[in-house]
């Protein structure tokens, strides 16, 4: 435990010197603010935009809150991926490439208190990021469009925080096994985007994949419940989690012993 | 000249938008002090400078994420 509490804040010693607690946080509140202000405002951009025949008339109904909170999270399906994939793609690879990775384990410290503090590392910066990026866009869905019940934004935030954990997890296992860090991005992202259009197409066989907590998140935010089986998805990614934890132990380990 | 013909309410619009505007200039001195501290970075400093300057905010990002040499 004092190894691992050691590791964690020399993560997060890093994290605040590559300015990563700054840019990450900021960057999903611009997200998450943008979206519903460009929709309050879509009716007016585009009468103002000029180039429409002359009697054109355009209906778009303004969403209601909860749906623009939801819209928000799907934006965070492909942009806020993107980017914490990018920010933290050589948490691992970059310190096997300096040889410091060999050097930490010259002294008996044991794998897991290492992956473990790299693992919380990435939870504690995406779930705070994803969290303050939410908060800004519930506050200007709420304001600009209709109120949100409570509860189920929170339950919504919780299963969106526990999406971005797997991913996070994914993140790690992979960055275990590759070198280069634009092979790490570009496994991790394409592992989720590959997930989530199975899920899509195969409803029947992927009924409990990870994939489908974006989903479920945006359900419980536009209606305050889901047509999902609930348990089953919790239970099968805190497995996959858990399962991504072990693997990457377990390949970082091997390596070192070779 | 659209914006001559079509009177924008200003006082509507501002308080809306500026916490937007100031978030993304926060973003871009965050980025400016970064490169100013940076001893070396991944192509040269005034190409960066540019790109932080007129790509709205994945200009920020890429010079966090490309640019930084000991990120």
């Amino acid at each position: 435990m004092r190894q691992w509490s050691l590791f964690f804040r020399k993560e997060m010693l890093e994290m605040t010197r590559s300015y990563k607690w700054l840019w990450v946080p900021i960057v999903f509140l611009l997200y998450g603010v943008m979206q519903p202000i460009s929709m309050y405002f879509l009716p007016d951009i585009l009468k103002h935009a000029g180039n429409m025949p002359e009697g054109t008339i355009i209906n778009i109904p303004t969403p209601t809150g909860p749906e623009e909170l939801a819209q928000t999270l799907g934006q965070y399906d492909t942009i806020g991926i993107l980017i914490l994939v990018l920010a933290m793609m050589g948490i691992l690879s970059a310190e096997r490439q300096s040889g410091v990775i060999s050097m930490i384990f010259v002294k008996p410290i044991s794998y897991l208190s290492y992956v473990g503090a790299k693992w919380a590392s990435i939870i504690a910066l995406s779930g705070a990021s994803f969290l303050i990026g939410y908060a800004g866009a519930w506050y200007y869905s709420h304001f600009l469009m209709s109120p949100i019940p409570v509860g189920a934004a929170i339950q919504g935030a919780l299963l969106y925080v526990l999406w971005l954990s797997f991913i996070g997890s994914l993140l790690l296992f992979v960055s275990s096994f590759l070198n280069s860090a634009a092979a790490i991005a570009f496994t991790t992202i394409g592992g989720a985007v590959i997930l989530s259009v199975l899920s899509g197409l195969l409803p029947r066989y992927l009924a409990w994949s990870p994939s489908n907590l974006s989903k479920m998140a945006m359900e419980f935010i536009q209606t305050g419940t889901t047509s999902m089986n609930l348990t089953a998805i919790l239970v099968l990614s805190i497995g996959c989690i858990v399962a991504c934890l072990c693997g990457t132990v377990l390949v970082i380990s091997r390596r070192q012993k070779v | 000249m659209y914006l001559a013909t079509t009177n924008i309410d200003w006082s509507v619009l501002a308080p809306i938008i500026l916490p937007l505007i100031i978030i993304q200039i926060i973003l871009m001195i965050i980025a400016f002090v970064s490169l100013y501290k940076a001893e070396a970075t991944r192509g040269p400093k005034w190409v960066w400078a540019l790109i932080i300057l007129f790509v709205n905010i994945l200009g920020s990002v890429a010079y966090f994420v490309i640019g930084r040499k000991d990120a």
